[in-house]
């Protein structure tokens, strides 16, 4: 009994130190690691963009986020936009606030800068000002609008949906008319050699170039997907002169109304993927819509 | 014990060469099989089970006498685990770069049977100067081990070293497939030891 307790003890001892040296190192390390994360978004971001090496990015690309909030009134509810607006050469935010059928409500200054903005804790802070109970607002979702030259390029919206496993973070681009630039998985749990191969380029690339009015009817159709086809979507396993311009431009036109085929015995993390593309585009579609015009009649000069 | 005798380069250069883990103590066979495709794949992993192996011989030789010979093996893994969490979180926060490449590697080490036999066999017995030897022998031993393994089989498999094409043609893409590391390491493992008998035989003339 005593040589239980014994042990017993040692190893919660054993347990605690170990638990105790791995959360300072988490905690020492916590900043750096969300600044490479940071990073790493940036980078994907770049790329869905269409920007690499050989096409470098222009220099005043700008990624400007649009955060949205549910914000609830006593009985009513709006949704909350908060918005980047240019103020003579200093970026400030305002939060626009739409009803549910689109129309516009207020417009609220709020007192944040362009770096405290982007973290979570410091906006719902600079929003309790101006967003003062009985008003209760909650986040939503942020957008990405990459603009240059006072021009936008497309937008980035990070979405989340449920995989076969758990959730499946991605991030999706778009042009201006909402035609879809790519798809980037940025977290996921599915199984590897089956789900995992979301993340591979003759499965993501599928997405680049639906136009908008084929993305609503997207589906995933269960064919072996074609030799010539799988070889011309893995872009960086590309080698010199196997494909030539006549002949990309071929397959682009084949496939440009093509389902998307299915990853072999990975039905279900196919279709989490194409239906959570479609969710988010069409919804962002949808919600940009109603916010340009907002912003449009009113007057307020957004950033982007 | 012999083990007690040997200084602390004796130790070192034994865990390279007499002692090494791939070729003369047949440990951590998988690592050995599966991942040597590469140099560049032997040194990342070499270099982090360097470091899990110093850092672990270390702490367990610091605190050798207080360990509950019942638990001793829980206790290794543990320390094992928690170096190898630290070591993780430190390279994804710092060198996002390495970490990349690294990062599948370092998760994998916690399950390594050559840390935790040196921590059987020698750190839980001896003074933290000499684990600290026996660690960094063992773990340049592994490096070293990993790296002829690699350079053998991209050499012969892809006709290149590092990722720089030398050869300009793939000799035998055999050699970069998973059954490959079996014949590979099983034909080192011979020559090592063919090595070390022929030097013996000279020493004794």
């Amino acid at each position: 009994m005593k040589e239980i307790i014994k042990i017993t003890f040692a190893l919660t001892i054993s347990c605690v130190i170990a638990a105790a040296a791995m959360g300072l190192t988490y905690t020492a390390t916590a900043k750096a690691k969300k600044h490479n994360h940071h990073m790493n978004v940036q980078n994907a971001m770049i790329g869905l963009l269409g920007f690499g090496e050989d096409n470098p990015a222009p220099s005043d690309l700008k990624f400007l986020n649009v955060y949205r909030y549910i914000v609830e009134d006593g009985e009513k509810k709006f949704l909350g936009y908060m918005v980047p607006v240019e103020k003579g050469s200093e970026e400030a935010y305002e939060m626009v606030l739409i009803d549910l059928e689109g129309n516009f409500v207020e417009k609220l200054e709020v007192p944040i800068s362009a770096e405290k903005a982007e973290e979570a804790h410091d906006r719902a802070t600079a929003l309790q000002k101006v967003l003062a109970p009985p008003k209760i607002f909650t986040y939503a979702d942020a957008s990405v609008i990459a603009t240059a030259g006072g021009k936008r390029l497309g937008y980035v919206l990070p979405g989340q949906f449920p995989g076969f496993r758990t959730f499946i973070h991605a991030l999706v681009a778009m042009d201006p008319k909402f035609e879809l630039l790519g798809l980037e998985i940025m977290e996921h749990e599915e199984d590897a050699g089956l789900g995992k191969e979301i993340e591979q380029e003759y499965f993501r690339n599928q997405f680049k170039g639906k136009t908008y009015e084929k993305l609503k009817t997207l589906q995933v159709i269960k064919k072996p997907l074609p030799m010539e086809y799988k070889k011309y979507l893995e872009k960086s396993k590309w080698e010199d002169g196997m494909f030539t311009e006549e002949h990309i431009a071929e397959i682009r036109k084949q496939y440009k109304d093509a389902d998307i085929y299915a990853i072999t015995a990975s039905t279900i993390s196919s279709k989490a993927v194409t239906d959570g593309v479609k969710n988010v585009a069409k919804k962002f579609a949808y919600r940009i819509g109603k916010l340009d015009s907002v912003l449009k009649k009113e007057k307020i000069h957004a950033a982007f | 014990m012999a083990i007690k005798e040997k200084t602390n380069t004796q130790l070192f250069v034994d865990g390279i060469l007499k002692e090494n883990p791939i070729f003369k103590l047949a440990l951590s066979m998988c690592p050995a099989v599966g991942i040597s495709t590469s140099v560049m794949n032997g040194i990342l992993l070499g270099t982090a089970v360097l470091f899990v192996q110093v850092c672990s011989s270390c702490t367990i030789s610091l605190v050798r006498n207080y360990i509950h010979p019942k638990i001793r093996i829980p206790t290794y893994t543990l320390t094992i685990a928690t170096w190898v969490t630290v070591i993780d979180l430190v390279l994804a926060a710092y060198v996002p770069v390495a970490y990349k490449a690294m990062g599948l590697f370092v998760r994998l080490i916690v399950a390594f049977a050559i840390i935790t036999m040196r921590l059987e066999m020698f750190a839980s017995k001896e003074p933290v100067g000499k684990s600290f030897w026996d660690g960094l022998g063992m773990g340049l031993g592994f490096m070293f081990a990993m790296m002829v393994l690699g350079f053998v089989r991209e050499l012969l498999g892809s006709g290149m070293i590092l990722g720089y094409d030398v050869l300009g043609f793939k000799p035998l893409l055999f050699f970069v497939l998973p059954c490959a590391g079996f014949f590979v390491v099983g034909i080192m493992m011979g020559f090592f030891n063919w090595i070390e008998v022929a030097y013996n035989r000279r020493k004794e003339v």
